[in-house]
């Protein structure tokens, strides 16, 4: 079978916004010798020093073909056909006649995450309710975390005093309402994108900076957005299945949620005692361990596996409020695991997620991965880049590193967690590719 | 030194807000600096004992290359200093970063600087990736 499918990987390590926007579409599209389907667009926090993401679209809009339809955002790092990068930017451009595509926004994420899930999914259905092909695949990425600034203490993922956390924990949802700042919302938000769009395979990706959590940015065509979703639709005959996997494995260490707080996304208590001082005698952690300093070197990688809505959901804890732990997603109370994460695991992680498409001759492949895994295997993540390239070697593909990622099918339902790989590959079936 | 290519991707590496000082080193010389941007202004008052230190660790790389070892670091007050070895050499990049940074998502690009470098060096007259005009770079996918 000849392959009318023409794919391309963009991608700038240049400084400047306008040259480096530029650049990305350039080394896309003078690899296709038709005009994109769709251009798929991320690029790290940098360029808002250097130029700023309205420039960057520029340079993207001074080669991109006018009417290209352009979802993405602001990534903590991504990989794809050359390396791995935590700095630069990075594309996917598609050329396919057998595909329609769609793209869709919804604005104000953290204060209405269901109006915006609904109002972009709808795009997406009016657009492509005309199509004949049966394939239908959507990437939801939507606006990640940004912690909110608390008046006197500023953006802390740790807050020791009671009284600060005690504002500060009912001031999450009003800070969610009013400023947009706190949690991404994007489980509510998928849920709702699902249930508008349940014939669809789904990714799920959040938009990030450099692994700070203090600003994201989405890119709708021509826009440069903040608390957004936005979303690609496609139609197709190609072949297309998605897959999660994790290296998660679960621990003889056990507690039982006893409180929650802030809507469900705070426990308050473990064992019925307050959740923090438990949680640090339970991993034989002293008394005042956790500082902002060491949060990110020490509990995100002590990932917990919970229940919401009666799904396993593995989950990292982003923040602590004094004696209560915020979690990224709405849980349920009752029994949960520690698990525990190795590099190795991660690694295996990925091989065990290329197996699953063994059945699938690959055109390109799309990934959404956690962050963590970034900042855990650090350089060493290229050996994931080498399983990637050993699977697609000469076809296109792209991973991003977000904060809150999943899949959906029709047949497996929603998959959300945290520290896991997120795969969509698009081909031919390898009986019929032969 | 200006013009030196392995300068401008040390130039690249600096411009990253958490990377405080990278060199081109070895036991007792400084091989290349950054050309464009000197070392952020934290490291100028421990520079003397974080090179002493960094004297020592070069008699290891120096020791053990021959054998595998590809990566130090030590932490020192508050900043930790990596060494990112050139394979079977007593050469090594290093970088100063602040002993809390976000060192996973730092280490993806220090290492991608490793990478360049070693091209640079077994190919003098290659242009780094950062001075290549467009059509010099990628290939189709």
């Amino acid at each position: 079978m000849i392959s009318k499918t023409e794919t391309a990987i963009g991608m700038s390590r240049k400084w400047d916004a306008r040259e480096a926007g530029r650049e990305v579409a350039e080394t896309a599209i003078k690899n296709l010798t038709r005009p994109p389907n769709f251009f798929l667009l991320f690029a790290t926090i940098h360029y808002e020093k250097y130029g700023g993401f309205k420039e960057f679209l520029n340079g993207v809009w001074d080669v991109l073909p006018k009417g290209t339809p352009l979802v993405g955002g602001t990534v903590a790092g991504f990989m794809n056909n050359y390396g791995c990068f935590s700095r630069g930017a990075s594309a996917l451009a598609v050329s396919y006649p057998c595909m329609d595509v769609a793209v869709g926004v919804g604005k104000n994420t953290k204060r209405n995450p269901y109006r915006a899930a609904k109002q972009c999914a709808e795009m997406i259905q009016n657009s492509l309710k005309e199509s004949t092909y049966k394939n239908k695949f959507l990437l939801n990425f939507i606006s990640g975390p940004v912690m909110p600034s608390i008046p006197g203490v500023g953006q802390k993922k740790y807050i020791r005093s009671g009284f600060v956390s005690k504002f500060a924990m009912q001031a999450l949802g009003l800070s969610q309402a009013l400023v947009q700042k706190g949690l991404g919302r994007e489980d509510e938000i998928f849920e709702k994108t699902v249930q508008q769009l349940p014939d669809y395979h789904m990714i799920l990706g959040t938009s990030m900076d450099d692994y700070k959590g203090m600003k994201n940015y989405q890119f709708f065509n021509d826009k440069i957005l903040t608390n957004a979703v936005v979303n690609l639709g496609v139609a197709t005959d190609l072949n297309l299945d998605i897959c999660t996997t994790h290296g998660m494995k679960a621990t003889d260490l056990h507690f039982t949620i006893t409180k929650l707080g802030a809507g469900n996304h705070a426990i308050c208590k473990i064992n019925n005692k307050p959740a923090v001082p438990e949680l640090l005698q339970l991993l034989h952690w002293p008394e005042g361990f956790l500082t902002e300093e060491t949060m990110s070197h020490t509990i995100l990688y002590y990932p917990i596996s919970l229940k919401r809505r009666g799904r396993e959901v593995p989950i990292v804890m982003p923040a602590i409020m004094k004696d209560s732990i915020v979690v990224p997603c709405i849980i349920d109370d009752g029994e949960v695991s520690i698990l525990t994460v190795s590099g190795k695991n991660l690694i295996n992680a990925v091989k065990e997620n290329l197996q699953f498409f063994d059945r699938i001759q690959p055109e390109f492949g799309l990934f959404s991965a956690c962050m963590t895994i970034l900042q855990t295997l650090g350089h060493k993540t290229n050996i994931i880049q080498e399983e990637l390239l050993n699977y697609f070697k000469d076809k296109s593909f792209l991973l991003f590193y977000s904060a809150g990622e999943g899949t959906y099918s029709p047949m497996t339902d929603i998959t959300y967690a945290n520290m896991s790989f997120n795969t969509v590959v698009f081909g031919h079936d390898k009986k019929l590719s032969n | 030194m200006r013009d030196d290519p392995i300068a401008h991707v040390l130039d690249d590496l600096m411009r990253l807000d958490d990377i405080y000082a990278c060199i081109v080193a070895r036991r007792n010389m400084i091989s290349v600096m950054p050309s464009s941007e000197g070392f952020k202004p934290e490291v100028n008052q421990i520079w003397d004992v974080i090179k002493r230190a960094m004297d020592d660790v070069f008699t290891v790389i120096g020791e053990y290359s021959g054998a595998g070892l590809s990566e130090m670091e030590f932490r020192l007050q508050d900043y930790e200093v990596l060494f990112y070895v050139f394979p079977d050499t007593e050469n090594a990049l290093v970088a100063i970063v602040p002993a809390l940074a976000n060192k996973g998502l730092l280490e993806v690009e220090i290492e991608n600087a490793r990478r360049e470098i070693l091209k640079i060096m077994n190919n003098p007259t290659q242009k780094p990736n950062s001075q290549k005009k467009d059509d010099e770079v990628y290939v189709t996918a």
